[in-house]
């Protein structure tokens, strides 16, 4: 055995030194989740009355158990983070996890540097060990400093530490299911998603069985069942985590098994083979082709979007009922409940516009990255022009966001009028379609720093910075108007006030053709990959 | 587009990036239907070059015309009349090699369907298999059957052949051949010499963002001296004669250069002297290659 795992210290103290900041950003998001629950609880919720509305309106909200699960008690603090963070928190340590054993084993290997490290004194299962050892010291660590910071800004010590530690075991079985699949899939891509597939079908299974109240013994079934089956602040049952002790240690070893039988490089799944003829012939349908797989995965988040935001509207009577907080930052400034119900409307469709514009300036990015790993250069040296490979590929960067908001509007549309809160099916669309200019010049933001500077592409995500810094979170600092209206959001009209003001769709025009035209105006000017 | 001879005729040419001057002033001329070697050490200005030739980059200053045409500014009509390989090709991971060919080939304007499934069985390429799982000599395949399957005016090639082994390598310069024979013109940026000595009608090469030699093969031999190695019965006495350079003394062996127009009046120099074995090496490219880059950067070009 000592052979197998000849050379796995060396190894395990440069991987640390060199990819242990790859998991560094879930650590952060997984204790920032837990923290902002203990911070925004007694803010957002200050009264016992407001708490127990909370309790009533949510825990009894299927589509929110679809994300977050069971809601066991929401009138305490803790309560309201394990409810808040348990399953998110856990999926951040999963996915944290599956990404690092990944990116240390088979990409290693697709990459090259790993038959280097093959070829020095070092055992066939070291380099799976390092891996391992690395993400599930790196998933125990993320436990306890979530556990503890939240402990720190007033959360209780069991149920802080107790949901911390579910984080953890989350992380450490999914250590085992990434290492399991890295051994399966054909190269390091078909692995992640594999894992990745695991723990989003779980992650799924486990809040759609909860919300259509399926039998309990179902939740045994699902490893992500049994995290929730802790029940941090309402019990702090321990034992559940041996359970995921065990997933962890059955499934490692079975991941070494297959590990010491497959070949380098390889996986037990051979690679199918692509057409021998290709049937994407222009520009745009190259863009298409290389956003596919990330266009496919936002649609279908935004069907989930659409659905809880949806199912959050139609209960946005009983949330607003008593509480003040919530409306100053959702509703600022409206009076009357038809206006208030209008304005949140407005408000989570331009959440949905923030996130829409997500997927757009990403595909913008992709052309600094193709250019950047010489993929652009052949496309170009073709008989396209440098305005009609951008015009390609911008083309797709607003399409993208378009059909996201307009997925997810059109459920909320249909959701919330058929939940007789007042609004109808027609005026809630109309305010999705009339947010689109809002993301688009959020894109164009991404189109003009692509084509102009791609030196900064860092500054593409500006726009949708801004957007959300100043719609979200402005309106609560009680900003004045000329700095909000910065904000592309702020311009959309409200399409249910008796006057919308329509001007402000001129605007986004105005600012959205001219920052395009920035773009491709630079694109066309400046050195390709530099 | 005017009647200029040349498939490219630069004059002047000078890019920088930043503070670092890439090319100072290169001149650079290909006629149409020949084979023109592009030889120079890495770092030289070669790829520089061509991409400012695909309208990549923007040219400081200089004159282009590239088929008759600007090659900043026609970059559409040009790229349809010429195909390009480069060094370091890569490819979309997640797309077979058949679909890049299908994707460049159709992009430019159409393929030859006939020569695309012969090159593809020559280069004996699977184009089933995706980018991600192509060795780099594989890519390069890819790149070479999607721009040799083109019916083009120009082939602009960088260093097309890098990672091809030996065999492959064969069918290369018999597909290049192949194009030259169609009346295609070829730029040939290599640093096998072998290959551009095998290909190239005439060469270029460049040095520091400068082009030092150019000519045919033979006229660049002539300006090269060629080595002569003798055993002798007798030493050259005292000291030798101003026709021979780089002289090498060892007992009563001899190593020497001599101009390779004046091979004739060595013999005549050495053979008193009783020769007991000789070898004459004539001029090869990396003579020229390696006199021409040993000399300290930025003096001028050494003879």
């Amino acid at each position: 055995m000592s052979a197998e795992l000849a050379g796995t210290g060396p190894l395990l103290r440069a991987s640390i030194r060199y990819d242990g900041r790859r998991f560094v950003p879930f650590i952060a998001l997984a204790t920032a989740l837990s923290v902002s629950s203990v911070i925004a609880y007694a803010l957002v919720f200050p009264s016992a009355e407001a708490r127990a509305g909370l309790a009533a309106a949510l825990g009894a909200n299927p589509a929110l158990g679809l994300i977050f699960g069971p809601a066991r008690d929401l009138t305490t603090v803790d309560g309201f983070n394990a409810w808040r963070s348990l399953a998110l928190g856990g999926f951040l340590a999963g996915l944290g996890a599956i990404l690092l054993v990944t990116a240390t084993t088979r990409a290693r290997e697709d990459s090259g540097q790993a038959e280097l490290l093959a070829s020095g004194v070092l055992g066939r299962a070291s380099r799976l060990m390092s891996a391992v050892v690395m993400a599930l010291g790196g998933s125990l660590v993320l436990g306890l400093i979530a556990g503890l910071v939240t402990v720190l800004f007033g959360g209780g010590v069991e149920s802080s530490m107790l949901l911390g530690m579910t984080f953890a075991a989350t992380g450490c079985m999914f250590t085992g299911v990434a290492a399991l699949t890295a051994q399966i899939g054909s190269d390091s891509r078909t692995s992640n998603s594999m894992a990745m597939g695991v723990l989003g079908v779980l992650f799924v299974a486990r809040g759609f069985l909860y919300s259509i109240s399926a039998p309990d013994w179902t939740t045994w079934l699902n490893p992500l069942g049994w995290i929730g089956e802790t029940r941090p602040a309402s019990g702090n049952v321990w034992w559940p985590l041996l359970l995921a002790a065990g997933f962890t240690i059955v499934v490692l070893a079975l991941a070494f098994v297959l590990q010491a039988r497959r070949d380098f490089g390889q996986g037990a799944i051979a690679p199918e083979p692509g057409p021998a003829r290709g049937r994407d012939r222009s520009p745009f349908r190259l863009a298409v082709r290389l956003n596919r797989g990330a266009l496919i995965t936002w649609a279908v988040a935004f069907v989930v979007l659409g659905v809880v935001f949806g199912y959050f509207a139609s209960s946005i009577k009983d949330v607003f009922g008593s509480n003040s907080a919530i409306q100053q930052i959702l509703a600022a400034g409206a009076t009357t409940p038809e206006a208030l119900i209008a304005a949140f409307v407005v408000t989570i469709l331009g959440l949905v516009g923030i996130l829409a514009s997500i997927p757009g300036v990403q595909a913008m990015n992709r052309v600094r990255t193709e250019e950047m790993e010489d993929r652009v250069e052949p496309v170009m040296a073709t008989a396209v022009s440098r305005a009609g490979f951008y015009a390609g590929n911008v083309a797709v960067a607003l399409i993208a966001p378009a059909l996201c908001v307009l997925i997810a509007g059109t459920l909320i549309a249909l959701i919330a009028s058929a939940a007789g809160i007042g609004v109808d099916l027609g005026t809630v669309f109309l305010q999705a379609i009339v947010t689109i200019p809002a993301v688009w010049t959020v894109v164009a933001v991404s189109v003009a720093v692509i084509g102009a500077r791609p030196q900064v592409a860092l500054a593409a995500w500006a726009g949708v910075l801004i957007s959300f810094v100043l719609t979200v979170l402005g309106p609560s600092f009680h900003l004045w108007d000329w700095i909000l209206a910065i904000s592309p959001f702020w311009h959309v009209p409200n399409v249910a006030a008796p006057a919308p003001n329509w001007s402000g769709l001129l605007v986004l025009g105005i600012a959205c053709v001219a920052l395009t035209a920035i773009g491709f105006a630079g694109f066309r000017r400046r050195d390709l990959a530099r | 587009m005017n009647a200029s001879d040349a498939a490219i005729d630069v004059q002047g040419l000078t890019k920088s990036f930043g503070k670092f001057q890439a090319l100072r002033g290169l001149d650079l001329r290909v006629e149409r239907g020949e084979v023109h070697g592009f030889l120079g050490p890495n770092g030289a200005g070669k790829s520089t070059t061509i991409r400012v030739l695909l309208g990549l980059l923007r040219a400081d200053a200089g004159t282009m015309r590239v088929l008759g045409g600007d090659p900043w500014r026609d970059v559409v009509e040009l790229h349809r009349r010429l195909a390009y390989i480069p060094g370091d090709v890569s490819l979309w991971p997640g797309m077979s090699g058949g679909e890049a060919i299908d994707l460049l080939g159709t992009l430019r304007g159409g393929l030859d369907e006939k020569r695309r499934a012969e090159l593809i069985e020559r280069f004996e390429l699977d184009p089933t298999k995706r980018g991600r799982q192509y060795s780099k000599g594989n890519r390069q395949k890819v790149a070479i059957v999607a721009a040799l399957a083109s019916n083009v005016d120009l082939l602009i090639l960088d260093e097309p052949s890098s990672g091809l082994d030996p065999l492959m390598e064969n069918v290369f310069q018999e597909a290049v051949g192949e194009a030259k024979a169609r009346g295609t013109t070829v730029l040939l940026s290599s640093h096998i010499l072998a290959e551009a000595e095998t290909l190239a009608d005439r060469l270029s090469l460049i040095r520091d963002g400068v082009i030092v030699q150019t000519g045919t093969l033979t006229e660049l031999r002539a300006q090269t001296r060629t080595t002569i190695h003798a055993r002798l019965e007798r030493g050259l006495d005292g000291q030798a004669p101003s026709l021979l350079h780089d002289v090498r003394v060892d007992g009563s062996s001899l190593t020497a250069s001599v101009e390779s127009s004046r091979i004739g009046e060595a013999m005549a120099l050495l053979t008193p002297l009783g020769i007991e074995a000789l070898t004459v090496a004539p001029p090869s490219l990396e003579n020229l290659f390696l006199r021409l880059y040993d000399a300290p950067a930025g003096g001028e070009a050494a003879r």
